[in-house]
């Protein structure tokens, strides 16, 4: 049988940051074909180069047995390859056949839209799915809207099917519904790719399996006759020998966290029921699968988000769940948020304004009534110096014009220039180059040398295990397991994908 | 031959169609990162002058000769002129001020004149009732202008917060409600019996505000001491501080622990009671009286000088004043070359076009690429 996909010796890194690094991945026609791998081992990239999205930087894509270069998204469609987002191109208030003709054009909208609506009809009556083309987008459930992107793919002759993450977003029963439809799929002559980090997806529904580690391509093979073990060992790598580090020994018990529970801004509830402490001196790992609530304990826990329920116990502040963040920031949490730009830095303020704003209530920069501006900026610019911020000619210049890994180092700065007991960071070293990323682990285990408590919430597994002293494993909105340092790394694989 | 042709004009029209014009090049827009203030200032200036220039021709057509211009400009600023410009600049300044104030926390308040009619009808009602004995009656009126101006703004606020009633809107739609009641108790229980007008009957000399000396009225007064209490608060105090955060990143001002809501309300409440001290000092240095229509334009000017001074109260004092020069020399020219008064505002709206392109220029760069 001939390859529908065959992409290798596929390189792309963004800003110097190395993304996939000869990557390799074959389909055929007929089969369901999963790339597994954790978080940011490139499998969305991989697949981005696939539909055309991103230009690789070195490589071949062959598609049906030709070579050919991709020159945009439209061009892959062309080919007849076809990708469906885990975040939905769709436009909310425009109707199903709308948005279905937006990524098919035809040369008359009133033609067009009738041509659209009959293919629509079929597409959904072939598939099993009851899609309605004269609705909303807006009106439809999450399962629905995935259905929507995946008629869209097929009306524009799709042969070569890429779901990334599909079932991310789904019940179990509509992911298994939805699995059974993409193998029928497959059946009838297509190839599909299943993009995933879920492990009983890959052993019940596909029929070949590649994964990705790091950017590379590790192997590919039978799911049938791999073990889970096996395949688990493939994805997250060997176990790495952890430093040896002097245990410093734990204080008393600074945060508490007890059955909270949040629900992310469209009311689905993500955080049910996590439950974790951490003590003064030790750093706590959250690891998992990302959307299984650890943004919205994270925004929890900083104060951007108020919960539903449970409590956030800080020591010498009580329960502050509810209450503003002032009051936690007062008694003594740091926060270093994985979203920058969101929630730790004011774009178009200066880097001497963002540095201070955080002290500022304290009355360290002059009373209420005047500001000392001269002393901020003084401050900041000791601290751009001594935290190592790179890129600034004035700390009067605007904190957007900071790279990320700088950018970061900036938030740290702040955060910890208050001398912090409790300290929240995700992500903490997200889109940071190798350097950057040594430097912020450097601060966070020197903070927690201080007698800090320390919560780290991270995807990257291999960050959340070089830090650690405990480590909480994430699963639908609960702390599933908890291991001690030194902590099995095939152990809390098993617990982050092998659930469920 | 007949099918060759065909097949080429297919061929075209599957390859998107040349953009038109591609032989001359194409202009193509860049996001700035970063304009020195001076360059800024200089893209500003020359905004403005290029707009002054076209209302100078405009009004050249018109019939009014350059030179003309020149001269009704200059004697604007004789003592006499110069006191109706200060008189008239106190309440826009104060408007202004009320626009800046709300707009730079992001509270888009466009219920200036709502807020000033009840500033206004406070005021009156303090005269009417004779609260207060008569030494210190004004203070008493400029008091309960701007708490009636504070609270209609926080109506608007509350619906907001409460209700996420978009405050565009609410403040917009208030107006008309303070309107109504306004006729209502002045063709009602306000009206003057005297003259049978519908509007209050006229202040004692002790509920108007007095002159200073030297041709300026204390009106001016209050407007400046309103702008630097202002400016001390925007540019020197910690809550200045803090509102910069709140307008540039709400979330990240929130988390960083930033009483947000707390500033937010404060900043608003003022701006509602700049905006009624400002009908204060219509009704009772200018008009002596509550009259139906005191009010009249100043939603308009007020969010014009707050966009034109970028919300900085100090700039909203300069920028008043040139408002105000802009509408009495417009009403001396009404008077004397017939012009009308549409033509005043049109030369407001040449001038707001220019600076607000003068923003698109310090934001892009266009470049011409072949």
């Amino acid at each position: 049988m001939t390859l529908a996909l065959e992409l290798t010796g596929i390189r792309k890194s963004f800003d110097g940051v190395v993304a996939l690094d000869g990557a390799v991945f074959a389909a055929r026609t007929g089969e369901v074909h999963a790339l597994l791998g954790e978080n940011g081992a490139g499998k969305s990239s991989l697949m981005n180069v696939a539909s055309g999205l991103y230009a690789p930087d070195a490589g071949h894509i062959a598609i049906g047995g030709l070579a050919v270069a991709l020159a945009g998204p439209a061009d892959a469609r062309r080919h007849g390859v076809g990708m469906v987002h885990q975040h939905f191109k769709l436009v909310k208030p425009f109707t199903i056949a709308e948005n279905i003709l937006l990524a098919n054009p035809r040369p008359h909208y009133r033609s067009g839209i009738q041509e659209i609506r009959a293919a629509i009809r079929a597409k959904a009556a072939e598939l099993g799915f009851e899609i309605d083309p004269e609705r909303r987008v807006d009106t439809l459930a999450v399962a629905e809207q995935q259905q929507v992107e995946i008629v869209k793919v097929l009306v524009g002759g799709a042969k070569i099917l890429i779901l990334d993450e599909p079932t991310a977003v789904l019940t179990d029963a509509e992911a298994d519904r939805l699995l059974e439809t993409v193998r029928q799929l497959a059946r009838t002559g297509a190839a599909v790719v299943l993009v995933t980090h879920k492990l009983h997806e890959v052993k019940r529904y596909a029929d070949a399996v590649t994964i990705m580690r790091g950017g590379r391509t590790v192997a590919t093979l039978d799911p049938g006759k791999a073990t889970a073990a096996e395949l688990t060992e493939l994805t997250v790598g060997q176990t790495a020998p952890l430093p040896v580090r002097a245990d410093s020994g734990f204080g008393p018990t600074r945060l508490n966290v007890g059955g909270l529970r949040c629900a992310r801004g469209d009311g689905q509830v993500t955080v049910a029921d996590t439950t974790f402490y951490v003590r003064a001196g030790e750093i706590y790992g959250i690891a998992g699968v990302s959307g299984n609530g650890q943004a919205e304990l994270a925004e929890a826990l900083i104060g951007a988000r108020v919960p539903l329920g449970g409590e956030i116990w800080i020591e010498g502040a009580g329960n502050v769940g509810s209450a503003p963040p002032v009051t936690r920031r007062a008694a003594g949490l740091a926060a270093i948020p994985a979203d920058r730009y969101a929630y730790a830095l004011a774009g178009p303020l200066s880097i001497a304004d963002n540095f201070a704003v955080a002290n500022v209530h304290s009355g360290h920069y002059g009373r209420a009534g005047l500001v000392d501006f001269a002393a901020m900026r003084r401050e900041a610019a000791d601290a751009v110096a001594a935290y190592d911020v790179q890129g600034v000619r004035s700390v009067r210049q605007k904190a957007a014009l900071l790279s990320g890994g700088n950018a970061q180092k900036l938030v740290i700065a702040r955060e910890f220039s208050r001398k912090p007991s409790v300290i929240v960071a995700q992500s903490p070293s997200r889109g940071l180059d190798a350097r950057a990323c040594a430097a912020v682990h450097e601060r966070l285990l020197a903070a927690r040398d201080r007698g800090a408590a320390v919560v780290l919430i991270s995807e990257d597994l291999d960050e959340v295990l070089a830090l650690s002293d405990r480590i909480g494993v994430m699963t639908r909105g609960r702390i599933a397991a908890e291991f001690t340092r030194p902590a099995d790394r095939q152990a809390i694989g098993q617990a982050m994908v092998g659930h469920a | 031959m007949h099918d060759v042709r065909a097949t080429a004009l297919q061929d075209r029209s599957a390859v998107p169609p040349a953009p038109a014009g591609r032989r001359l090049g194409r202009l193509t827009l860049d996001i700035r990162q970063h304009l020195s203030p001076w360059k800024q200032a200089a893209f500003l200036a020359g905004s403005l002058a290029i707009g002054l220039a076209i209302s100078v021709a405009i009004l050249d057509v018109a019939g009014i000769a350059p030179g003309t211009l020149l001269g009704e400009l200059e004697t604007v600023f004789n003592a006499d002129s110069l006191r109706a410009v200060l008189v008239r600049a106190a309440p826009l300044v104060l408007v202004g001020l009320g626009a800046g104030l709300a707009f730079r926390v992001g509270f888009w308040n466009l219920g200036l004149e709502g807020q000033m009619i009840f500033g206004g009808i406070a005021a009156a009602g303090v005269s009417i009732y004779g609260i207060g004995p008569e030494s210190t009656r004004l203070v008493f009126m400029g008091m309960a202008a701007a708490v009636a101006g504070l609270l209609w703004v926080l109506l608007a606020a509350w619906l907001k917060m409460r209700f996420r009633v978009n405050e565009i809107i609410a403040t917009l739609l208030l107006n008309y409600v303070a309107v109504y009641f306004l006729f209502h108790l002045l063709y009602g229980v306000w009206q003057d019996s005297k003259t049978a007008f519908p509007q209050s009957q006229q202040f004692r000399p002790f509920e108007r505000l007095p002159e200073l000396g030297l041709g300026v009225n204390s009106a001016v007064a209050i407007a400046l001491a309103a702008v630097l209490l202002a400016g001390w608060v925007v540019h020197l105090s910690r809550a200045g501080f803090y509102m910069r955060f709140i307008s540039a990143n709400p979330g990240m001002a929130k988390v960083v622990g930033i009483s947000t809501r707390a500033i937010t309300i404060a900043v608003v409440a003022a701006s509602g009671a700049v905006a009624g001290l400002a009908g204060f000092v219509n009704v009772s240095a200018q008009e002596s009286r509550l009259t139906q229509s005191f009010f009249d334009g100043y939603l308009f000017s007020g969010v014009l000088i707050a966009f034109l001074s970028r919300n900085d109260p100090i700039v909203v004092a300069v920028v008043g004043f040139l408002i105000a020069v802009l509408f009495v020399t417009g009403q001396t020219l009404q008077v004397f070359y017939q012009i009308p008064f549409t033509m005043v505002q049109l030369i407001e709206a040449i001038i707001v076009i220019a600076v607000a392109s003068s923003e698109f220029l310090i934001r892009h760069r266009i470049r011409w690429t072949r």
